[in-house]
C-alpha cells in the first residue's frame, strides 16, 4: 500500500473514532446539560484550591504564586483528562461494550483509533480550560491578556505538550490492555505522580531534594513552566526552574518528548503483543 | 392463603389474559418524532403446571417482552398476567420466591469468581442455607458436565460452558417455574442435546414443575415442548400441542423438491394451489432446497413444470410429513430458517 | 433427595444472606487482582500529599495538615458510594445481573448493603493508609480525648452516606450512561461544598462568602452526611482548633436523623423506581 493510501487510511480512523469519541462523551443528555457538565467539574475543582489558598492568606489573590497554582491547575486538566480518557476506552470498549474485539481486527489500525478517541477528550478539555481561565480573568483577577501572551511560545509548547501527553496515555492504554477494570487506578497513578510532583499546586522547589530530581526529568513540569511563562503568568515563582532559561527548557521538554514517546510506543505495541498472547483482547472482569 | 390443599396444581403456573404491552421509544434527531412499539397485543395464554411450554416466534416478535412481565422485571400496559395465581404487578415479591430465569446467549455473574462462588452467590439471594446450596450446586455441575471446571473462574470459560453454569443457576434453586429465554443460543449439538435432555427430565421428576421456553429452533419445540404457542409481532397466532399445530395443515400436502443451477425462482411463484413456498441455498453444493405447502396433491405437476422454467434440474422430489416449520410458515408467512447455508 | 424443599429461612436472614453473598465477589474479587493494594494505597497518597504540600507552600497552620489527611480518608467512602455503590446499579445492568437481583426474593437493599459491605473493606484499607502516611510522613499529630464521639459520628455517617448511596443506586438503575456522568458530576463539586480539603466553617469567612452566606452554604452542603461527618471527625481528632461547624454534639444528632431520613427515602426512592422502571422497560435496558 503506498505511503499516501496508509496515511489516509488512519486519518480516516482518527476522524470517525474522534466522532466515537465525542458521541460517548455527549450524546446521553442535551447539549444544555452537557455544558453544565462540561463547566461544572472543572470550576469546582478550581474553587476548591481557591477557597484553600483564600483561608491561609486572607483573601490575597494578586500574588505571582496565586497565577501560578491558577494557570498551572487550569492547564493540567489536559494531563488528567488525556490520561484517563485514553485508558477508559479501553475499559469502556472491552468490558462494558465489548466492541473492543471488532475495532481490534478490523483493517483499522487500532493505534490510529486511540488517538482519535483522545482527540475527542483534547477538544471538550480545551472548553473547559478556556472556561476556567475565563472564570479566572472575571471574578479572581488573574492578569492574563491576549497582548501579552508570546503565541509562537505558546502553540509550540501546546503541541509538543498535547503530544507528550498522548505518548503518556498510549503507554498507559498498553498496561491497560492488560489489567482489570480497576485499570483506572493505573491512570490516576500517573495523573497523582504528575499533579505532586510538574509543579501544579505548588512550586516544585517546595519538594524535598529528591523530588525535585526526579520532578526535572519528567516533561510535564517543564510543558508546564513554559506554558506559564508563555502566558506571563506565575513567571519566578519556582525557584527551582526560575534559573533555567526559556529555551533550556524547550529544548529539554523536546528531548524528553521524544524519548517518552519512544517508550510510550514501545509499552503500547509490547501490551498489545502481551494482551493477545495472554488472551486478553476480549477480556470481562466484572466484580 | 392462595394454594391449599390438594389442588395446589390447579392453579395455572401462566395465566395470561387480554395482555398488551407498549413502548415508547425517544426520537433520535429533533425532526423524528418518537414512535409507539407495540411489543404485545391482546395475548391469551393459560400454561398449566407440569408443562414444557413453548413460545416460537421470529426475532422482535414479542416472546422477551412477555417473558420480561411474567418474571416480574417488566409491567404489562394493560391486562391481567398472573403466575402460579399471583398478579405479577400486585404480587410479585410471592411469584419471585417460587421462579427463576436462564437467557441465552448471555454472561451473569462475575468473570473473578470461580464456576462454584458465582452459583452460590446466587444461592443467597434465595436464602439458600450454604450446605444446601454447596450440594446441588455439586450435583448439578456433575449432571451438565462441569466437575473439572467447578474452581476455574467464569471470565476463563467458553460460550457452551458458562451457559451450562447459567442453566445450573436457573435450575438450582428448584423453581415451580423456570424461563428459559432460547437456552440453547449458539451452543453446539452436544452442549444443546445435554440441556435438552436435563430439561426434559427435569419436569417429569417432579409434578408440577414447570417450564416456559422460548427458542428459534422448530426440532427443540418439537422435541420437547408439550404445546408451543406462535407468536409474530406480539401476537399469538395459535397455541396448541405440536401434533394439533400439524394437524392444522395435515390435509395440505407438502412438498420438498431439491434442484441445480437454479437462476429464476420467481418461477415457481404466483402457482395456484400453492399456499406458501420457502427455499434455501446450499451454495458449496450448487443446490436449492424448495419446500411447498400445497392445497392438494394436483398442484404437484404444475410445480415440476416450473423447474425447466426456472433454468434448473430436478434432483429429488420428496412428499413430506408437516413439520413445526411449515405451520410456523403458514401462520407467519415467512421462515424462521436462514435461507443461505 | 437433593431438590428437596429444606426449611425457609426467615424473611432477615434470607435478606442477611443475600448481603452476605453480595459482598463476597467484592472482598474475593480484588484480591483476586491483588494489583488493588498498590492502587488503593499508593494512588490516594499522591492527591493527598499534592495537598499537603499546597498548605505548606503557604505555611499554613499545622492542623490543615491533618484536615488534608482527614478528607484524603474519608475521600474513599464518598468514592466507593458514588462509583461502586450508585453507578454500580448501571454496571450491574449492562453485564445482565441486575435482572437476576430482581426476579430474587429479596430487598434490593440488601443487594446495595452487600456491596456497600463488600466496598467498605477496601475503602478502610485506603483510609488508614492514608492516616497513617499522614502521621508518619507528614508527622500529623491525632488526639482523641472523646473516642465514643468519634466513633459515634463515623459509624453515622457511614449509615446515612450509604443511605444515601442507596437512594443514589436507584435513580442509576434506570440511567444509561448519565449515571456515569452524575456520578463524574458529584466528585469535585462535592469535594468543594462538603470541605474535604478544608473545614466548612472556612466559608463564613468575610474574604470567601461572609459569615450569613457562608452559614448557608454550609448548612446546605450538610444534607450531604460526609460534609457533617467530615467537620465531626476532624473537630474529634484536632480539639481547640475552634473551626468547628456546629457543636460536636448537635453534628452527632443531624447524622443520626440523616441515616434514618436517608434508609426510608432510600426504600422509598428504590420501590419507586422499580415500579416506573417495569413501567418503561427501563430495568433492563442496556447498551445506553
Amino acid at each position: 500500500m503506498a505511503m499516501k493510501e496508509i496515511i489516509q487510511k488512519n486519518i480516516q480512523t482518527m476522524k470517525w473514532s474522534a466522532w466515537l469519541g465525542w458521541q460517548m462523551e455527549s450524546n446521553w443528555t442535551n447539549p444544555f446539560k452537557f455544558l453544565v457538565y462540561t463547566i461544572a467539574r472543572p470550576i469546582a475543582s478550581t474553587l476548591i484550591l481557591v477557597v484553600m489558598y483564600l483561608i491561609i492568606t486572607g483573601g490575597i489573590t494578586y500574588t505571582d504564586q496565586f497565577h501560578y497554582i491558577y494557570v498551572s491547575n487550569a492547564f493540567f486538566m489536559y494531563v488528567f483528562w488525556v490520561l484517563f480518557g485514553i485508558t477508559w476506552v479501553i475499559h469502556d470498549d472491552r468490558e462494558h461494550f465489548q466492541t473492543m474485539k471488532y475495532i481490534y481486527i478490523s483493517p483499522s489500525n487500532y493505534f490510529s483509533y486511540m488517538i482519535g478517541r483522545t482527540l475527542s477528550k483534547i477538544i471538550i478539555t480545551t472548553f473547559s480550560i478556556f472556561i476556567t481561565l475565563a472564570f479566572g480573568v472575571l471574578f479572581l483577577g488573574i492578569p492574563l491578556s491576549l497582548t501579552s501572551v508570546n503565541w509562537p511560545l505558546f502553540l509550540g509548547v501546546m503541541i509538543i505538550g498535547l503530544l507528550s501527553l498522548i505518548s503518556f496515555g498510549l503507554a498507559l492504554a498498553g498496561v491497560s490492555f492488560l489489567t482489570a477494570k480497576h485499570s483506572g487506578g493505573v491512570n490516576e497513578s500517573i495523573a497523582g505522580i504528575f499533579y505532586l510532583f510538574c509543579g501544579v499546586v505548588f512550586p516544585v522547589h517546595i519538594l524535598p531534594t529528591w523530588a525535585i530530581a526526579f520532578s526535572k526529568i519528567l516533561p510535564i513540569t517543564y510543558w508546564l513552566e513554559l506554558v506559564r511563562r508563555a502566558l506571563g503568568l506565575g513567571v519566578g515563582v519556582d525557584t527551582a526552574l526560575a534559573s533555567i532559561s526559556t529555551e533550556t527548557s524547550l529544548i529539554i521538554l523536546c528531548v524528553s518528548t521524544i524519548i517518552f514517546t519512544i517508550i510510550a510506543f514501545s509499552i503500547f505495541f509490547l501490551g498489545d503483543r502481551l494482551a493477545r498472547s495472554k488472551g486478553l483482547i476480549d477480556m470481562t472482569t466484572a466484580y | 392463603m392462595k394454594q391449599s390443599g390438594g389442588d395446589i396444581l390447579a392453579i395455572p403456573a401462566i395465566e395470561v389474559k387480554n395482555l398488551n404491552r407498549t413502548f415508547k421509544t425517544k426520537a433520535v434527531k429533533r425532526k423524528s418524532k418518537a414512535e409507539i412499539v407495540k411489543a404485545l397485543q391482546d395475548v391469551n395464554i393459560t400454561i398449566h403446571q407440569g408443562e414444557l411450554f413453548g413460545l416460537l416466534g421470529p426475532n422482535g416478535a414479542g416472546k422477551t417482552t412477555l417473558i420480561k412481565i411474567l418474571c416480574t422485571l417488566l409491567l404489562p400496559s394493560s391486562g391481567q398476567a398472573k403466575v402460579l395465581g399471583y398478579d405479577v404487578d400486585k404480587e410479585a415479591h410471592e411469584i419471585r420466591h417460587k421462579i427463576n430465569m436462564v437467557s441465552g446467549g448471555e454472561t451473569s455473574g462475575y468473570g473473578l469468581l470461580t464456576v462454584r462462588e458465582n452459583l452460590w452467590l446466587f444461592s443467597q439471594l434465595y436464602g439458600m442455607p450454604t450446605k444446601i446450596a454447596k450440594k446441588r450446586i455439586d450435583y448439578l455441575l456433575k449432571v451438565m458436565g462441569l466437575e473439572h471446571k467447578k474452581d476455574s473462574k467464569v471470565r476463563t470459560l467458553s460460550t457452551g460452558l458458562r451457559q451450562k453454569a447459567n442453566i445450573i443457576r436457573g435450575f438450582m434453586t428448584n423453581p415451580s417455574l423456570i424461563f428459559l429465554d432460547e437456552p440453547t443460543l449458539g451452543l453446539d449439538v452436544n452442549a444443546s442435546r445435554l440441556i435438552r435432555d436435563f430439561i426434559k427430565n427435569w419436569v417429569k421428576e417432579k409434578p408440577g414443575r414447570t417450564v416456559l421456553l422460548t427458542t428459534h429452533y422448530m426440532m427443540e419445540a418439537d422435541e420437547l415442548c408439550d404445546r408451543v404457542a406462535i407468536i409474530n409481532d406480539g401476537k399469538v397466532l395459535a397455541c396448541d400441542t405440536p401434533a394439533n399445530l400439524k394437524k392444522l395443515i395435515n390435509q395440505d400436502t407438502t412438498i420438498k423438491l431439491e434442484i441445480r443451477q437454479v437462476q429464476d425462482l420467481s418461477a415457481f411463484e404466483g402457482i395456484t394451489g400453492v399456499r406458501s413456498f420457502t427455499h434455501s441455498h446450499n451454495i458449496t453444493a450448487g443446490i436449492t432446497k424448495l419446500k411447498f405447502i400445497l392445497d392438494d396433491d394436483a398442484t404437484i405437476a404444475d410445480i415440476v413444470t416450473a423447474v425447466p422454467k426456472s433454468g434448473s434440474k430436478i434432483v429429488s422430489v420428496e412428499k413430506t410429513e408437516p413439520t413445526l416449520e411449515d405451520v410456523f410458515v403458514t401462520l407467519v408467512g415467512r421462515s424462521l430458517v436462514n435461507n443461505d447455508i | 433427595m437433593i431438590f428437596d424443599d429444606y426449611e425457609k429461612p426467615s424473611k432477615l436472614m434470607m435478606n442477611l444472606r443475600a448481603v452476605f453473598g453480595r459482598a463476597y465477589p467484592r472482598v474475593i474479587g480484588v484480591n483476586r487482582e491483588p494489583s488493588w493494594l498498590f492502587f488503593e494505597t499508593f494512588l490516594p497518597l499522591l492527591t493527598v500529599a499534592a495537598f499537603v504540600y499546597f498548605y505548606k507552600a503557604l505555611d499554613a497552620p499545622a492542623q490543615y495538615i491533618g484536615y488534608v489527611i482527614i478528607g484524603g480518608a474519608m475521600t474513599a467512602y464518598w468514592m466507593n458510594v458514588l462509583w461502586h455503590m450508585a453507578a454500580q446499579m448501571f454496571w450491574e445492568k449492562e453485564i445482565g445481573n441486575l435482572e437476576l437481583y430482581m426476579i430474587a426474593p429479596i430487598s434490593r437493599m440488601a443487594i446495595l448493603g452487600g456491596m456497600a459491605l463488600g466496598g467498605m473493606f477496601t475503602c478502610t484499607v485506603r483510609a488508614v493508609s492514608t492516616i497513617l502516611v499522614g502521621v508518619l510522613l507528614f508527622g500529623v499529630t491525632l488526639s482523641l480525648p472523646n473516642p465514643l464521639m468519634f466513633i459515634g459520628i463515623f459509624i453515622f455517617t457511614m449509615i446515612a452516606l450509604y443511605g444515601m448511596g442507596m437512594m443514589f443506586a436507584s435513580l442509576y438503575m434506570l440511567w444509561g450512561r448519565q449515571a456515569v456522568h452524575m456520578s463524574s458530576l458529584m466528585t469535585e463539586p462535592i469535594y468543594l461544598i462538603s470541605g474535604f480539603w478544608f473545614p466548612i466553617k472556612a466559608f463564613q469567612n468575610p474574604e470567601i462568602l461572609g459569615a450569613s452566606k457562608g452559614l448557608w452554604l454550609g448548612t446546605i452542603a450538610s444534607l450531604i452526611p460526609i460534609t457533617l461527618g467530615l467537620d465531626g471527625m476532624r473537630q474529634c481528632l484536632f480539639p481547640g482548633t475552634n473551626d468547628g461547624f456546629l457543636p460536636l454534639w448537635i453534628e452527632l444528632l443531624a447524622l443520626m436523623a440523616l441515616s434514618v431520613i436517608f434508609l426510608i427515602l432510600a426504600k422509598l426512592s428504590l420501590d419507586y423506581m422499580e415500579k416506573l422502571g417495569k413501567q418503561e422497560g427501563r430495568l433492563t435496558m442496556r447498551w445506553q
